[in-house]
C-alpha cells in the first residue's frame, strides 16, 4: 500500500502539468494504480464502514475506465483515476482504523479477563493456606473440644514401653509439620497419656518422653520450638476404662490440643 | 518520482505552464468555493496530523497541491483550479484517516502489550507462591 500511495501522490504534479495531450502513449500510471486499488478495498469484509468512499471511487474508476475507451483527454483520464484511488486510500485507513479499534475494544476485555484470573487465583492460595490446617486436621479426625482442636495420635505410634516414635508416625508427623509451619500464629500443646499399667512415676515418664518426642520431630521438620509445648499427664487422664486390653490401647496415647494466639483455642466460634 | 527535488521542480514546471496558459474567463463562484473547502480540509488535517509521522506526507502533499489550486484561481484556470482543490481535499482527508487508524493502531498495540505484562505477572507470583 506504500508504494501504490508514492505513485498516486505524484499524480496531481502530472495532472497540473497538464498540456492538451489527447492521445496516450502506452498505459496510464494513475489508471493502473486505481485499477489494482480500488477492486482491492471493495474486497473487505469491512468495506461498509467506508462506504461513501468506496462508492465514490468505483464511479471515478468507471469514468476513468469510459474515458480511456473512448479516446478521452489523458488529463481527464489521470484526474478521474486519482480521484479513484485517493478515495480507495481514505476507505483503506477508515477500515483499518475499524479493525485497530476493534482490537482495543477485545484487548480490553482480555484484560479484564486477565486480572479477575490473577485476582481470584490469589484468594484462591489465601483461602487454602488459611483452610489447610482445619482441612489437615478434620482429615485426621481431630476432634472439636472445649480445649480446642484435639487430635489423638494412638498407642501404635509407639512399641510398648517405649518413646521412640515409630517409623509409621513420620507421614502423620510430616503433614503436622508442613501445616503447622504454613500457620505461624497456631501453636499445639502436646500431651502424652498412658494407662494404668505400671507405677505412676514411670507412666508420668513416659509419658513425657513420649510428648517430648513428638515436638522433636515436629521440631526436626522446621516447625519453631515458640509453636511447641509439650508434657507428660501419666495415667491420670484416662478417655476408656483401663479394666479391659480395649480400654487401655485408648488410653494409651498421645494428644495434640491446636490452639492460635488470638482465641487462645483454635476451635473458638466455629 | 518519491524524490522531493524531482517533485518540487514538477511542480515549479507545472505553475510556470499554467502562468503561460493564462486561461480564459474568471473563476467562478462554485470553485472558489471548492477551493476554500480545501483550505478548511488542510486545517483540520494540520490539527489532526500535528507532529506526527502518520498523515505527515500526505498533509504535505495537500499543502502543495491546495497552493497549485490557488496559483490556478490566479491565472484563471477554472477546471485545474477546480481539480486541484478537490484533489488537496482528499489528500487533507487521507492525512486525517492515516493519523486516525495509526493512533488506533498504537492503542491497540498498548493494549496487547499491557495483557502481556499482566500475564508474565501473574504466571511469576504463581510460581512464587
Amino acid at each position: 500500500m506504500k508504494r501504490i500511495a508514492s505513485i498516486v501522490l505524484t499524480a496531481s504534479i502530472v495532472a497540473a502539468l497538464g498540456a492538451c495531450a489527447t492521445t496516450p502513449k502506452g498505459p496510464i500510471e494513475e489508471l493502473e494504480t486505481a485499477r489494482a486499488i480500488v477492486p482491492q478495498v471493495e474486497a473487505s469484509p469491512r468495506a461498509g464502514v467506508a462506504a461513501e468512499n468506496v462508492s465514490a471511487a468505483r464511479q471515478s474508476l468507471e469514468r476513468a475506465n469510459k474515458m480511456a475507451t473512448s479516446g478521452g483527454k489523458v488529463d481527464d483520464i489521470r484526474y478521474a483515476a486519482v480521484v479513484a484511488s485517493r478515495n480507495a486510500q481514505i476507505a483503506n485507513e477508515k477500515i483499518l482504523n475499524v479493525e485497530a479499534k476493534e482490537a482495543v475494544a477485545k484487548g480490553e476485555a482480555d484484560r479484564q479477563t486477565v486480572i479477575l484470573e490473577a485476582r481470584n487465583r490469589e484468594a484462591d492460595q489465601a483461602r487454602e493456606r488459611a483452610a489447610s490446617l482445619e482441612q489437615e486436621l478434620a482429615d485426621m479426625k481431630a476432634k472439636k473440644t472445649d480445649r480446642g482442636m484435639v487430635l489423638t495420635l494412638g498407642d501404635v505410634l509407639f512399641d510398648t514401653g517405649k518413646s521412640k516414635l515409630k517409623p509409621s508416625a513420620y507421614a502423620t508427623i510430616d503433614r503436622l509439620a508442613s501445616t503447622l509451619k504454613e500457620s505461624s500464629g497456631r501453636k499445639v500443646q502436646i500431651e502424652g497419656h498412658t494407662d494404668s499399667v505400671g507405677s505412676d512415676e514411670l507412666n508420668q515418664v513416659l509419658s513425657q518422653q513420649r510428648a517430648d518426642s513428638v515436638a522433636a520431630a515436629l521440631m526436626e521438620r522446621g516447625v519453631p520450638s515458640a509453636q511447641i509445648s509439650a508434657s507428660g499427664k501419666g495415667e491420670g487422664f484416662p478417655v476408656a476404662s483401663n479394666d479391659t486390653a480395649g480400654g487401655r490401647q485408648q488410653n494409651r496415647r498421645v494428644e495434640m490440643i491446636f490452639t492460635d494466639d488470638a482465641s487462645r483455642v483454635a476451635s473458638d466460634g466455629t | 518520482m518519491g524524490n522531493p527535488i524531482v517533485r518540487r521542480i514538477a511542480v515549479i514546471a507545472g505553475s510556470s505552464a499554467l502562468l503561460l496558459l493564462t486561461a480564459c474567463g474568471s473563476v467562478s463562484e462554485l470553485t472558489k468555493q471548492q477551493v476554500a473547502r480545501s483550505e478548511t480540509a488542510v486545517t483540520q488535517a494540520q490539527a489532526a496530523v500535528g507532529s506526527s509521522e502518520a498523515g505527515a506526507i500526505e498533509l504535505q502533499q495537500a499543502k502543495e497541491t491546495l497552493s497549485q489550486a490557488q496559483n490556478a484561481i490566479q491565472t484563471k484556470d477554472e477546471t485545474q483550479a477546480q481539480r486541484l482543490a478537490a484533489v488537496a481535499e482528499l489528500d487533507a482527508q487521507l492525512a486525517i484517516a492515516k493519523s486516525q487508524s495509526a493512533a488506533s493502531r498504537k492503542a491497540a498495540d498498548d493494549v496487547l502489550a499491557s495483557i502481556e505484562t499482566l500475564k508474565r505477572e501473574a504466571d511469576r507470583s504463581a510460581v512464587t507462591k
